[in-house]
């Protein structure tokens, strides 16, 4: 009788001991857990692009300083008061190639164009170059590249001696596109600069 | 009774003790966060019903049948919610709460909250907002809603251009990019009051300002050096720095939580992530693998362990990469993608017919629920944190 009174005693502790060991477990923090798949390219990625069927190859970066920007003498030619032309220069839209903020030979012509106005012009006139981009980008992205691609039409002009405190740069991302279509021939009529003689009134 | 087979029940009855211990304290039990959890909802109806069913989704659960539930979510709603999470097969309910005060719809998503911390054991979320980017015709403006596209209201009225907007911590206010005044100058708009100021407005662009999460630094993007770069200020626009020089150009700055570094995209030629310290210093690339293309508008997760960001040219996919670089992972169709302060659901907007519209990503199960969508194509979306 003894013994059986000693187990059952043994039962009793034992349970007793489970229950209080189960009451003291304690979470483990949870953490966010990224599934693992098998990623594969979505369409459109895959470097480099070749939407267009013009340069395989990764666009070199630019060369040469940056120009700072100030408009000095002329800051009252861009405070909003002046006469705005956008068809002086419409026929000089500058194109860019997907991605890329460099001035192709294609269109220096264009640029030099422009240049010969501002040398032969004694005027007080000034340009507002407005960046552009396709919509194959996000929006802060393109803002950014098009802004580049305005200040590199400006760095070109200022390299044809151009004075660059003539010269204001706007972008507008893929918020302004010139065609709204879908495919590479809408695209590339959106990867552009446009250039507005600003005369004062 | 055989003394010997005393011990042999002693065995069974504290095996048996145990298992039925353990089956009452199913809080113990812990799945992975990664799979589905069907729940069942009863008891409520109209908003209250829509509120809970549309939160649980965004969270990664389904909305089952009681006999296919882990969990069970019951209660009544006569003014205020009574509301009681069970597990399956539990005698007794994990817990009974009650919610009092304000409309169904707050009630409701209080709710939801105790629900979704106890069964994925994240911070609430679903008293939040966001605010984004609203395009109609030509113009565009800047919108604030809930996080579930409730309550949206503009707060510009610009008929221009406006961009990226981005929270100051507390949302007392937001910062974003106008072009109101003929040129891109970063204004900032207190909320309660409506008052706007420039708060950033040097030659050229000024663009794309992210606050730091400490509130104590602004960082963006400016071009007034000749190329746009990365730039930073303190808060009341003083200590100006000039962080990058990249003579093509840099874009997209999101910050780490400790408002330490930033994390931005940097193009040379081709387009890539990387981070750099905030207090000056060499920029070094986000080494991702595994994902291809263009990587832009990042966003650090605030628990600091993520970095989302959008792949693609075009075709835009949101991905998640380890914050220290490392394997990534495509989700889903999207792009700018924005962390909720809980660093697991991620707003960000998609493609649907001619417009974009607004959705959430619950990033372990990739389920993916749009919200309540405004008129007008809607992108850019930030989260209050």
């Amino acid at each position: 009788m003894k013994n059986a009174q000693n187990l059952i005693g043994t039962f009793l502790l034992s349970m007793a001991l489970a229950m209080s060991l189960t009451g003291c477990k304690h979470r483990p923090p949870m953490t966010t857990t990224i599934p693992d798949t098998a990623t594969r390219p979505g369409p459109g990625n895959g470097a480099p692009t070749t939407d267009n069927g013009t340069a395989t190859t990764t666009p070199a970066p630019v060369t040469g300083e940056p120009i700072p920007l100030s408009n000095g003498e002329y800051t009252s030619l861009f405070n909003g008061s002046a006469n705005e032309d956008r068809t002086r220069f419409g026929a000089d839209t500058v194109y860019f190639d997907f991605d890329s903020a460099t001035i192709k030979p294609s269109e220096e012509p264009k640029l030099q164009d422009m240049a010969n106005y501002f040398k032969d012009n004694k005027k007080f006139e000034g340009l507002v170059i407005e960046g552009n981009c396709d919509q194959r980008g996000t929006e802060k992205y393109n803002l950014s590249l098009g802004e580049r691609r305005a200040l590199a039409a400006r760095e070109y002009l200022a390299n044809l001696g151009v004075d660059p405190k003539r010269i204001k740069t706007v972008t507008y991302g893929s918020s302004r596109p010139a065609d709204t279509g879908q495919g590479e021939s809408a695209w590339k009529k959106n990867r552009r600069d446009e250039f507005i003689l600003v005369t004062p009134k | 009774m055989k003394m010997k087979y005393i011990p042999l029940l002693a065995t069974v009855l504290v095996g048996a003790c145990y298992v039925s211990i353990a089956q009452d304290n199913v809080i113990e039990i812990r799945k992975p966060t990664t799979h589905i959890v069907p729940i069942s909802i009863a008891g409520f109806e109209g908003e209250a019903q829509s509120v809970l069913a549309f939160d649980l989704s965004a969270l990664g659960m389904e909305i089952t049948a009681p006999d296919k539930a882990e969990y069970l979510v019951s209660g009544t709603q006569n003014g205020r919610i009574e509301g009681r999470l069970s597990a399956a097969g539990a005698a007794q309910p994990l817990w009974a709460r009650a919610y009092a005060g304000g409309a169904i719809r707050a009630q409701a998503h209080a709710f939801a909250n105790d629900i979704v911390k106890e069964i994925r054991g994240t911070v609430p979320i679903f008293e939040t907002r966001i605010a984004f980017r609203v395009q109609e015709g030509s113009s565009t403006e800047i919108a604030v809603s809930e996080f579930d596209g409730y309550n949206a209201t503009v707060v510009t009225h610009d008929s221009t251009l406006v961009e990226g907007p981005s929270w100051i911590p507390g949302g007392r206010g937001l910062l974003y990019t106008s072009w109101k005044n003929g040129g891109e100058q970063i204004l900032e708009h207190n909320l309660a009051s409506g008052q706007r100021r420039a708060f950033a407005d040097f030659p050229g662009a000024n663009l794309s300002p992210a606050v730091s999460p400490d509130g104590q630094r602004v960082a963006m993007i400016l071009s007034r050096s000749g190329s746009p770069n990365l730039w930073v200020s303190k808060m009341n626009g003083s200590d100006l720095e000039h962080l990058t020089h990249t003579r093509d150009e840099d874009s997209c700055p999101t910050w780490s939580p400790d408002s330490q570094e930033i994390c931005f995209v940097c193009r040379s030629g081709r387009a890539e992530l990387q981070k750099v310290s905030a207090n000056g210093g060499p920029a070094r690339a986000l080494r991702v693998v595994g994902v291809y293309g263009n990587l832009t508008s990042p966003d650090w997760s605030p628990d600091g362990k993520w970095i989302a960001f959008t792949s693609g040219s075009g075709h835009f996919s949101i991905c998640v990469a380890p914050a220290e670089g490392g394997d990534a992972q495509q989700l889903v169709a999207g792009e700018d993608p924005c962390w909720a302060p809980n660093s697991r659901t991620i707003v960000f907007c998609r493609q649907a017919g001619n417009k974009r519209i607004l959705s959430l990503l619950d990033v372990p199960t990739k389920h993916v629920k749009d919200i309540r969508q405004i008129s007008g194509s809607c992108s850019e979306p930030s989260w209050a944190r």
